[in-house]
C-alpha cells in the first residue's frame, strides 16, 4: 500500500483554524448535552440500579432486620422468580395486553391521522378533541370507566338501545373479558399518542412520489399501500415500539379498576411486582423481578433498534434509488 | 339527689391533701383530674404543646376535627398537617415509612391488623406508659380492646369498630306470601337466620333478579372476600394455624367455609366477583339485597332517610353461626379496624399518643361515631351503646346487634405478614369464585403458599406471636 507523504498530505492532516474552532464548538456542544445526562446516570440511575441489584441478591425480610443485615443469597431469588408460575402468567398477560393495546392504539391513531393530516377548516379543533384522552389522568379514566361499565351501566344500556338486542357483558367481573376491557381503555387513553406520531409522519412524506403515482394513474388505495405505507415504515415502527414499551408498564388503570382481579385475570407484571413488593413486602423478590423485567425490556428495545435501523437503511436506499437523475 | 354534709375540718383537710398531691412529681395535674378525659388532658399538658402530623383518610378525620379543636384549646396539642390516604392504601405507605424509619408522621390511622407487621418492623411506639400516666383504659365493648395489643403491649387506640352485623330485610321477612312460600319450600318458619344454611335458604327463596333484588349483599371480591370466609371458617371451629405454625386451612372446617363462600354465586349479583363497598353499599341502601353480613356503619346509612330508600326496613342481629363443629358457634369479624398508631421515630410521639387517647375516650368519640354524614367511624365503646346520639344514628336494634356481635368478634390473621396472608387467600378464593381454580384446590394451594410465607418471615417468630393472635379471638361461642 502506498502512503501519501509530503506537503500535500500534511496540509490534509492539519485542519484550518476555522475548522479546529468548529470542531471544538461541536465538542463543547456534545459535552454540554452529554454531561448532565452522564451526571444523571451516575448520581441518580446507577445508585438506584445498584441498590436494586443489592436487594435482588440479598434476602431482606423487612420484619426481621435492617436492609444492610440482609442475608446474601446469590441468584436464588432470580431462580425463584423464574420458576414462579404466577410471574410467568403475569408476563404472558402483560405481553398479550401490550400487543393488543399497541395494535389497537396504532390502528385507531393511524386512521385518525390519515383523516387529519391534510389541512382543512376546523382541523385544530379536531386535533384538540382527538388528543384529549391522552391528557386525561389514567386513574380518572379507570374510575370513570368503572361507573360506565357496570352490567346495567350506561355503556351496555346505550349499546342495547341502539342495537335493539340486550347487551349485557360483565366488562369488569368476567375473567375472560376483564383484561380486554383494560386493553380497550388503554386504546382510548393512548391512541392519541400514535395519532400524533402518525400525523407528523404523514405530513413529512415528500409530495413527489405521491404526485408521480397520481400521474401514473394509481388508485388512492395503491398510493396509500404502495407509496405512503412503505415511506412511513420507520415512523410506524417507532410508534409501535414506544407504545409497546409504555403498555408493558401500564399500572394505574389496571390497579385502580381491578387490583389484579377478578381472580388473577388482570395480574400483569407491574401489578404482580407491586403486590409482591408492597403488599407482601418481599422487597428482595420484587427487586429480582424488576431486574428480570428490565433485562426483558432491554432485549425488546435492542430488537426494536435493530428493526428501526433496518427500516431506516431500506428507506435511505429507496430515496437514493428514487433520487434526482434516476 | 344525694346530699353530702362536709364539715369545715374535712374540707380543709381535703384541700391541704390535694394541694400537697398537686406538688408531687408526676401527679401534679392528676390530683384534681377526675374523669378519663381530664386525666388525659393533664398528662398531655405535661408533654407540652405541639402540632402533630399524621396519615389519615379524610372521611375519618372530618368528624374528629371538632374534638381535636377542643383538645388544642385545652392542651395546645393539635393537628398540623395530614396526608389524606385511603385506609386501603395506608398499609403500604406505613410500611414504607417503617422501612425508612421516617419521623415524618407522628401518628398513622390504619387497619389495626397491621399492628404485628408494623411493630415487627420497629415502627410502633407502645402506648402503655402514656396510658399509665393518664390512668387511661380503652373502654371497649367485650374484649375488643385486645385488638389493640400485641405481645403484651398496647399499640393502638380504636376509632372505628367496623364489626360485621347481620342485615335482613324486615319487610320481606314479614311478608305473608314470602312466609308461605318459604314454609312450603323448606318446611320451616321464615325468621331471622341463625345459621349460614338458614341465611342461604332465605336469600335463595326471597330473591327476585327480575326486580333487581338479589339474595346476598356480602362481598366476594378479591380484596374483601376473605373477611367473609373467616367468619364461616371460625364459626365452623376452624383456626388458621396449629401450634407449630403449620397452616390448617385445608381441613373439613376450611372446606365447609369454601363451600359456603362459593354457593353465594347462586344468590349474589352476577358482578359480585368484582364489587367492593362502593358498589354494594348503595345497593343495600337502595333495597336490592335480601340479606348480608356487613360493616355496622351501613346501618347508619340505612337509617338515614335522606340517603336511603330502606329506612326502617331492616332487621339487625347476630351474624349466622354454624353447627359444623358439633356445637353452635357464631363468629363476627372486624376488618379493617381503623385505629390510631404512634410512630416510634416521631419527636412528638407523646403528644400524638395523648391526642389519640383523647379521641379514643368513650365520651369524646360519641360525636365521632354518630356523625350522620361522615359515617366511617363506627361505634365500639361501652359508652356508645347507651348514648342517645349514637342510638339515634344507628337505631336501637342496630346498636343491640353491634353489641352482640362484638362479643364474638374475631380478627383475620393477626400476625406479621397479615397483608400477604390475606391477599394469598383472597386471590385463591377469587380464582375459585370466577372459575379459574377448582374449589377443592383453594385451601391446598393456600396452605402451601402460607407455609412459604411462614418460612420466610420465620416460624419461630410467628410462633411467638401466636399467643397474641389467640388472645384476640373471642372466648365465647355466642353472645352472653
Amino acid at each position: 500500500m502506498t502512503v501519501a507523504t509530503g506537503p500535500a498530505a500534511n496540509i490534509r492532516s492539519q485542519p484550518s483554524p476555522r475548522e479546529q474552532s468548529r470542531r471544538r464548538g461541536i465538542q463543547r456542544f456534545r459535552w454540554s448535552i452529554l454531561g448532565p445526562l452522564i451526571a444523571l446516570l451516575a448520581f441518580v440511575l446507577l445508585p438506584v440500579l445498584f441498590l436494586q441489584f443489592y436487594f435482588s441478591i440479598h434476602q431482606w425480610t423487612v420484619y426481621l432486620g435492617s436492609w444492610w443485615d440482609a442475608d446474601y443469597v446469590g441468584l436464588d431469588l432470580f431462580q425463584e422468580v423464574l420458576t414462579d408460575p404466577r410471574f410467568g402468567w403475569a408476563v404472558v398477560r402483560s405481553l398479550v395486553f401490550a400487543t393488543g393495546s399497541t395494535i389497537g392504539c396504532f390502528l385507531v391513531g393511524f386512521a385518525l391521522a390519515y383523516l387529519m393530516y391534510k389541512p382543512f377548516r376546523g382541523q385544530a379543533f379536531y386535533y384538540i378533541i382527538f388528543i384529549l384522552p391522552m391528557l386525561t389522568v389514567p386513574v380518572v379514566v379507570a374510575y370513570t370507566a368503572e361507573m360506565m361499565l357496570y352490567q346495567s351501566g350506561p355503556i351496555n344500556d346505550l349499546i342495547s338501545r341502539i342495537s335493539g338486542i340486550e347487551f349485557k357483558p360483565q366488562w369488569l367481573t368476567d375473567p375472560h373479558i376483564a383484561l380486554p376491557t383494560v386493553m380497550l381503555l388503554e386504546i382510548w387513553n393512548w391512541a392519541p399518542f400514535s395519532f400524533i406520531i402518525m400525523v407528523a409522519g404523514l405530513s413529512a412524506i415528500p409530495r413527489e412520489p405521491i404526485e408521480a403515482a397520481e400521474i401514473l394513474g394509481a388508485s388512492k388505495w395503491r398510493i396509500f399501500w404502495e407509496v405512503q405505507v412503505p415511506l412511513l415504515r420507520p415512523v410506524i415502527f417507532l410508534a409501535l415500539v414506544l407504545r409497546f414499551l409504555e403498555a408493558m408498564a401500564e399500572f394505574p388503570k389496571t390497579w385502580a379498576l381491578l387490583q389484579g382481579g377478578p381472580g388473577t385475570a388482570t395480574e400483569t407484571i407491574p401489578v404482580y411486582i407491586f403486590i409482591t413488593t408492597w403488599q407482601y413486602f418481599q422487597i428482595s423478590k420484587g427487586a429480582a423481578m424488576s431486574y428480570i423485567v428490565l433485562l426483558m425490556m432491554i432485549v425488546i428495545v435492542l430488537l426494536a433498534i435493530q428493526l428501526l435501523r433496518r427500516e431506516k437503511r431500506s428507506l435511505d436506499l429507496m430515496y437514493r434509488e428514487a433520487g434526482p437523475g434516476q | 339527689m344525694t346530699k353530702f354534709n362536709i364539715s369545715r375540718r374535712t374540707f380543709i383537710e381535703g384541700g391541704v391533701g390535694l394541694t400537697v398531691a398537686n406538688f408531687l412529681p408526676g401527679t401534679t395535674p392528676l390530683a384534681f383530674a377526675a374523669s378519663l378525659e381530664e386525666r388525659t388532658v393533664a398528662a398531655a399538658k405535661a408533654a407540652g404543646a405541639a402540632d402533630v402530623s399524621g396519615m389519615i383518610w379524610s372521611p375519618y378525620l372530618v368528624p374528629m376535627q371538632p374534638v381535636i379543636a377542643e383538645f388544642k384549646k385545652l392542651t395546645g396539642i393539635g393537628i398540623g398537617g395530614v396526608q389524606d390516604i385511603s385506609i386501603f392504601d395506608a398499609p403500604q405507605r406505613a410500611m414504607a415509612e417503617a422501612i425508612s424509619r421516617s419521623p415524618q408522621f407522628d401518628f398513622i390511622h390504619i387497619d389495626s391488623n397491621m399492628i404485628p407487621s408494623l411493630a415487627s418492623a420497629g415502627y410502633l411506639e407502645p402506648l402503655d406508659e402514656y396510658m399509665k400516666k393518664a390512668d387511661f383504659k380503652i373502654e371497649a365493648v367485650a374484649d375488643y380492646a385486645n385488638f389493640m395489643t400485641y405481645k403484651g403491649n398496647t399499640y393502638g387506640i380504636p376509632t372505628d369498630g367496623n364489626v360485621h352485623i347481620q342485615y335482613v330485610r324486615k319487610d320481606l321477612l314479614e311478608d305473608p306470601d314470602n312466609k308461605k312460600r318459604y314454609a312450603d319450600k323448606h318446611g320451616k318458619e321464615l325468621k331471622f337466620p341463625e345459621t349460614w344454611e338458614d341465611d342461604f335458604r332465605i336469600q335463595q327463596t326471597l330473591m327476585d333478579p327480575s326486580k333487581d333484588l338479589y339474595g346476598s349483599g356480602s362481598l366476594r371480591n378479591r380484596a374483601n372476600g376473605p373477611t367473609w370466609w373467616y367468619m364461616t371458617f371460625y364459626s365452623a371451629g376452624g383456626f388458621t394455624f396449629d401450634d407449630d405454625m403449620n397452616p390448617t386451612l385445608n381441613t373439613p372446617a376450611g372446606q365447609y367455609a369454601v363451600d359456603i363462600y362459593l354457593q353465594e354465586k347462586k344468590v349474589a349479583h352476577p358482578e359480585s366477583a368484582g364489587w367492593g363497598t362502593p358498589q354494594m353499599i348503595p345497593r343495600i341502601a337502595q333495597g336490592h339485597v335480601v340479606s348480608c353480613q356487613y360493616w355496622d356503619g351501613t346501618a347508619k346509612l340505612n337509617e338515614n332517610s335522606a340517603k336511603s330508600q330502606t329506612t326502617g326496613k331492616w332487621l339487625y342481629g347476630l351474624v349466622p353461626g354454624s353447627d359444623f363443629s358439633g356445637r353452635r358457634i357464631h363468629r363476627s369479624i372486624s376488618s379493617p379496624l381503623a385505629a390510631l398508631l404512634i410512630n416510634k421515630y416521631s419527636p412528638r410521639k407523646a403528644q400524638a399518643a395523648y391526642l389519640a387517647m383523647w379521641l379514643g375516650s368513650g365520651k369524646n368519640s360519641i360525636p365521632i361515631v354518630s356523625d350522620p354524614v361522615n359515617t366511617f367511624n363506627d361505634a365500639w365503646a361501652k359508652e356508645h351503646m347507651t348514648a342517645p346520639q349514637v342510638i339515634n344514628a344507628y337505631s336501637a336494634p342496630a346498636i343491640k346487634a353491634i353489641e352482640a356481635n362484638f362479643q364474638v368478634v374475631s380478627p383475620p390473621t393477626y400476625l406479621t405478614g397479615y397483608l400477604e396472608f390475606q391477599d394469598t387467600l383472597g386471590k385463591n378464593l377469587s380464582e375459585a369464585y370466577v372459575g379459574q381454580l377448582p374449589a377443592k384446590d383453594v385451601l391446598k394451594k393456600t396452605d402451601e403458599e402460607w407455609n412459604a410465607i411462614v418460612n420466610r418471615i420465620g416460624r419461630k417468630k410467628l410462633k411467638e406471636e401466636l399467643a397474641s393472635y389467640k388472645a384476640v379471638m373471642p372466648k365465647r361461642d355466642k353472645p352472653a
